[in-house]
């Protein structure tokens, strides 16, 4: 308890000693101190601090060196750097003062618990200043009597402390002030500087580690003056129109400086200088002749001085001051060519002089005009014909010859040389050999050697080629004693035409032509490639050259690239002049691929893809096959009808059987006077009695799949023996049953107004009445209006009255085949009948339309009526192809029961207790 | 060895003659903008008649080529040394009557004062590589200089000036001709 209350007053007499004022006036004094107070420290050097207690602090409280810690910036020093000298004094040592911070603070750690601090420094650490290099100084003249000399140097490594430093000079036996730089470390300038006096100079470097200085430089700073540059720089022409002289004034006097000059000029719009020889100008003056210069040329010029004996610097150049020379006659005459239209016709010419102007160092001064002179040298007595033209052409109208063409341009100071063209009456002389180009950077060198004969100089032509626009010439003139020349202006990836004529003293070379690149490049596209023709094996392939603009270059070689969907590609490689090509052994009836390309010395380019399928047949192949199949066929047609007209006695047996006719029958010869007492209104107000005068119906039963031939009589024949045992199976209408055969029946009319002759008409009539399975049968009758007179028991009307309520008749049928009726009276089977080759055409056209009318609705009354024979009709139609039994559609898709009611239109279908028809 | 010693001294001389050519030539255009400025800013005449200054030997003399360069040499010392002294009494009476108020006169000035100071040392340094030995400056054991009227400071102002521009102007004469060859001649004369 004591021991707490103790330290406590401790503290709070540690806080009094340090915090509270003095009796003197200041603070009271603290516990202790550090040695060194805020010391400079090298960085990388080592350093000890001591922290020393004061007496008074031990006796109070007890309070000894081995209790004193160090902080850094509030970080605890180790204590391996801690070293106590005595019990008052402790101190630290660090190896490196770069690991070192502000503030560190000596701390006393009492009792192991409170932490106090004593006293703390500030550190600062740095570098000494390294000797400033590199002093070099320039005296810059600012005005005609004022000069500065600045100084600069390398101030060295940042020393991380404020370091000053000044730039010192003197002379022997003067020192003057220091020159101290503001805001830079590493120049000043001085402003009262003496020439014509050794200074020495040097920089001095100073902060809190050191001072270093700079190795003195000694110069008379006359020695590095700067001048200014000339002023009042004008040029005049002279009397000479090569001349121009330059003056300017100076800045300063001989008696400080003499000067040296450069004079340089340039004409205006060159960018090249040239400049007046320096010796020419090496001693002091103020003014000085440009020679040499171009006529009528605008010059610029400039000019510079420095000391003169080359101590110093130059200064800048002046401004800038243009002059031009004066006028001189034309120094040659300008190039002449032509170009010769014979179009219109080969006796006359028009011939296109043409020129170029001359150059500015050629004319030297402003063409005014031009003068030509056309001598016809093949007539001397032609006169000479003069023209004075402003443009650089001229066009004449010449008849063909040999003519002299001399060109003069005329400024105002004179005339130039003339120039000579011969044009001669044919271009026959020998022509230059081996013409060739090579490209060299932005131009094209055209060479070639040269004819055995003296050239007295050579015209090359050249021109764009263009695929929409005409060759536009240029052309240059290049001496006889040259064999190449450079062209310039010519464009990269476009097409030259370059064509060179030698020009003979009498007369002119034919020329000679080539076609160059200044720069190649890839295609801009590639050729467009498609079939002309394909077939199984082979295809071939068509495409359009490159127009010029898009070869950029020389077209090497085209390579065509096809293949397969799954297969590789196969290049085939075409000349270039080729625009179509043959692909060979390809697989038949496949899809291939091919594409195109173009190549150039400098890459290519591919065209669009096109695809094409190969045939499955070759060529002929199809008619190898089809004219074989073909003729054999024939043959075996042939065969067949020469066997057929051979067997035509038995075919006709057997398709077309013998048909008794009725007419001849011993039978026809009765004449029924009996009229038919079947109630057929509707019928006969269908067929009218034009319509029907004779329609038989002969139906064939080949279901015993025997030759007709032989059987086709015997139902006649039955018919004639078995008559009664088939009377009870006929309907009620004259029909017959299919036990019997076709039976006759005299068409009756109730009213008695029909006026056929029932003598010479036998009508057959075909009456089924059979149900399907176990299903109603249907009641299907026909008729036919033959004359023929009905069976005795047709004429029965009980049989027509009963025919609805019996069972029995229900289920009769009408056929002409008979001898089948035990296989067929359960179903209601109508074989087609097979009508007499011999029927009429009034015959079909009644059946189509009793079937047309049928399809028309009606009432019911009526249609119950109509249907019903429209449906025996249709079944009539039905066919029973060799034998087979075919089941009327309308009977099969309409199985009917006695219990079933039809939900569609069925006018076969006959209920008990319904109408009947009769 | 005295070989390259000789053509040492000798170049070292002829440099110096030459900058003290130089320096003279400039120190008189110097001067004689100077005066102008001086006249103009004291309001002076420039024709005005000035007595002979006092102290400083007079640059025009009798039997000029005839002098040795020795002579010459210590002539031109003693007058230059005579001139420095009588510019920064210049120097110190203008600040005194003007202050700040014409720092150009001021800054002409001292550049003039400095211009002579370059040259005595020029002067010297010739004396030193003629061996001879170079005379004491006698400036402190002089007596002060007598109190002057304002008006007769800048008419000794504008004696002074004339008189260092006619003394710069021998002093180029002086010098070529001791840049002349064979000067050994001449120094074996002097006394």
């Amino acid at each position: 308890m004591f021991s707490m209350w103790n330290w406590v007053a401790f503290g709070f007499y540690l806080v009094l000693n340090i915090c509270s004022p003095d009796a003197s006036g200041g603070l009271v004094q603290s516990c202790g101190h550090i040695i060194p107070e805020s010391p400079v420290l090298a960085l990388g050097s080592n350093f000890t601090a001591l922290c020393i207690l004061n007496e008074s602090c031990l006796d109070f409280g007890n309070i000894y060196a081995n209790q004193i810690i160090w902080k850094i910036k509030n970080k605890l020093v180790p204590k391996e750097q801690y070293r106590e000298i005595n019990k008052t004094v402790s101190s630290v040592t660090f190896n490196d003062t770069s690991s070192l911070a502000t503030p560190l603070t000596c701390n006393i750690l009492a009792d192991g618990q409170i932490e106090q601090n004593i006293y703390g420094i500030t550190v600062t650490v740095g570098l000494a200043p390294e000797k400033p290099k590199n002093l070099s100084c320039i005296v810059h003249q600012v005005s005609r009597f004022t000069y500065v000399m600045t100084c600069t140097w390398d101030p060295g490594r940042h020393t991380f402390l404020d370091t000053q430093f000044r730039l010192r000079y003197s002379w022997p036996e003067e020192i003057f002030p220091d020159c101290i730089p503001k805001d830079v470390n590493n120049s000043c300038t001085i402003t009262d500087i003496q020439f014509f006096v050794n200074t020495e100079i040097w920089v001095e470097a100073t902060n809190a580690l050191g001072k270093a200085e700079s190795d003195p430089v000694v110069v008379d700073p006359i020695d590095i003056v700067k001048p200014l540059s000339p002023q009042n720089v004008s040029v005049s022409s002279g009397l000479l129109p090569t001349v121009l002289k330059l003056s300017w004034e100076n800045w300063i006097s001989d008696a400080v400086m003499t000067l040296k000059f450069n004079i340089r000029y340039r004409i205006v719009g060159d960018t090249n200088w040239m400049e007046v020889p320096s010796e020419d100008t090496a001693s002091p003056r103020t003014s000085f002749s440009v020679q040499g210069l171009r006529p009528y040329t605008e010059y610029v010029f400039s000019i510079r001085c420095m000391k003169e004996d080359g101590m110093g610097y130059w200064s800048d150049w002046s401004e800038e001051k243009i002059g031009i020379t004066t006028e001189d006659q034309p120094s040659k005459g300008p190039p002449l060519w032509r170009i010769i239209d014979k179009s219109h016709s080969p006796a006359s010419w028009t011939v296109h002089l043409i020129w170029k102007a001359l150059k500015p160092f050629e004319a030297n001064g402003v063409i005014l005009q031009y003068e030509v002179t056309v001598r016809d040298k093949s007539s001397l007595s032609s006169p000479v014909k003069n023209y004075n033209v402003t443009s650089t052409n001229h066009t004449l109208q010449l008849p063909e010859g040999t003519y002299e063409v001399t060109l003069i341009a005329r400024n105002s100071i004179g005339a130039s040389p003339p120039s000579v063209l011969l044009i001669p009456a044919s271009n026959s002389k020998a022509p230059v050999k081996n013409l060739r180009t090579i490209p060299k950077h932005d131009k094209l060198w055209v060479g070639w050697t040269a004819p055995n004969n003296y050239v007295l100089k050579y015209v090359i032509e050249w021109c764009l080629v263009s695929s929409n626009s005409d060759c536009i010439i240029e052309w240059q003139i290049a001496l006889g004693d040259v064999q190449g020349i450079d062209l310039k202006g010519i464009k990269p990836f476009k097409c030259y035409l370059i064509t060179v004529y030698p020009l003979y003293a009498d007369g002119q070379g034919s020329g000679q032509s080539v076609k160059a690149y200044l720069k190649q490049d890839r295609p801009s596209k590639g050729p467009t490639v498609q079939t002309k023709k394909v077939g199984k094996a082979e295809a071939v392939l068509t495409w359009n050259h490159l127009t010029v603009e898009e070869q950029n270059g020389f077209i090497r070689n085209y390579t065509i690239l096809y293949k397969t969907i799954d297969g590789n590609e196969t290049v085939v490689t075409v000349d270039p002049s080729k625009t179509e090509y043959t692909l060979s052994s390809l697989t038949s009836d496949t899809l291939y691929t091919v594409r195109m390309m173009a190549s150039t010395d400098n890459g290519s380019r591919t065209g669009p893809d096109f695809t094409f399928t190969t045939q499955k047949f070759g060529k002929g192949e199809i008619e190898d096959i089809v004219v074989p199949v073909c003729l054999a066929f024939l043959l075996i047609v042939l065969l067949g009808v020469l066997f057929c007209f051979n067997k035509r006695d038995l075919i006709k047996k057997h398709i077309w059987p013998i048909v008794p006719d009725p007419s001849k029958s011993n039978i026809a010869q009765w004449s029924p006077q009996v009229p038919a007492k079947h109630n057929l209104n509707s019928k006969d107000q269908m067929y009218s009695e034009g319509s029907f005068t004779d329609v038989s119906v002969v139906e064939i039963e080949a279901d015993d799949k025997k030759s007709f031939s032989e059987q086709d009589l015997k139902p006649f024949d039955l018919l004639k023996k078995e008559k009664s045992t088939s009377e009870g199976h006929s309907s009620g209408i004259g029909g017959s049953s299919c036990m019997s055969s076709p039976r006759q029946s005299v068409s009756d009319s109730d009213e008695g107004e029909t006026t056929q002759n029932t003598s010479s008409t036998v009508q057959y009539s075909t009456v089924v009445l059979n149900g399907y399975r176990d299903q109603t049968p249907v009641q299907v009758f026909s008729r036919s209006e033959s004359t023929q007179p009905l069976l005795d028991s047709e004429e029965r009307p009980e049989d027509h009255a009963g025919g609805a309520d019996s069972t029995a008749q229900r289920q009769q049928y009408f056929r002409q085949n008979g001898g089948q009726d035990e296989f067929n009276t359960d179903r209601p089977c109508f074989e087609r009948t097979k009508q007499n080759t011999h029927g009429n055409e009034g015959d079909l056209v009644g059946f189509v339309q009793l079937q047309i009318s049928g399809q028309s609705s009606q009432p019911l009354g009526l249609g119950m009526e109509k249907n019903t024979q429209e449906a025996a009709l249709s079944n009539v139609l039905q066919t029973c192809t060799e034998g087979q039994t075919v089941r009327p559609e309308t009977v099969e898709e309409n199985p009917l029961s006695v219990d079933e009611m039809p939900k569609s239109y069925l006018p076969q279908t006959v209920r008990q207790g319904g109408y009947m028809p009769q | 060895m005295a070989t390259a010693d000789s053509s040492s001294t000798a170049l070292r001389r002829r440099d110096l003659c030459s900058r003290g050519i130089r320096l003279a030539g400039k120190m008189r255009t110097d001067v004689v903008n100077l005066l102008d400025a001086y006249v103009e800013q004291q309001g002076l005449d420039a024709s005005a008649s000035v007595a002979a200054v006092e102290g400083v030997p007079l640059a025009a003399v009798e039997r000029w080529d005839e002098q040795t360069g020795t002579q010459r040499l210590l002539e031109n010392l003693a007058a230059y040394r005579a001139f420095r002294a009588l510019l920064a009494q210049m120097l110190e009476e203008q600040r005194e009557q003007l202050g700040e108020a014409d720092a150009g006169l001021g800054r002409a000035l001292a550049a003039v004062l400095l211009q002579v100071s370059a040259f005595a040392y020029h002067l010297e340094e010739l004396l030193r590589l003629e061996s001879r030995g170079i005379p004491v400056e006698e400036g402190d054991g002089l007596p002060p200089p007598p109190r002057l009227s304002l008006f007769e400071q800048k008419l000794r102002g504008l004696g002074v000036l004339r008189e260092l521009s006619q003394w710069a102007t021998r002093s180029v004469r002086d010098l070529r001709q001791l840049a002349k060859p064979s000067p050994a001649t001449d120094l074996a004369e002097s006394p």
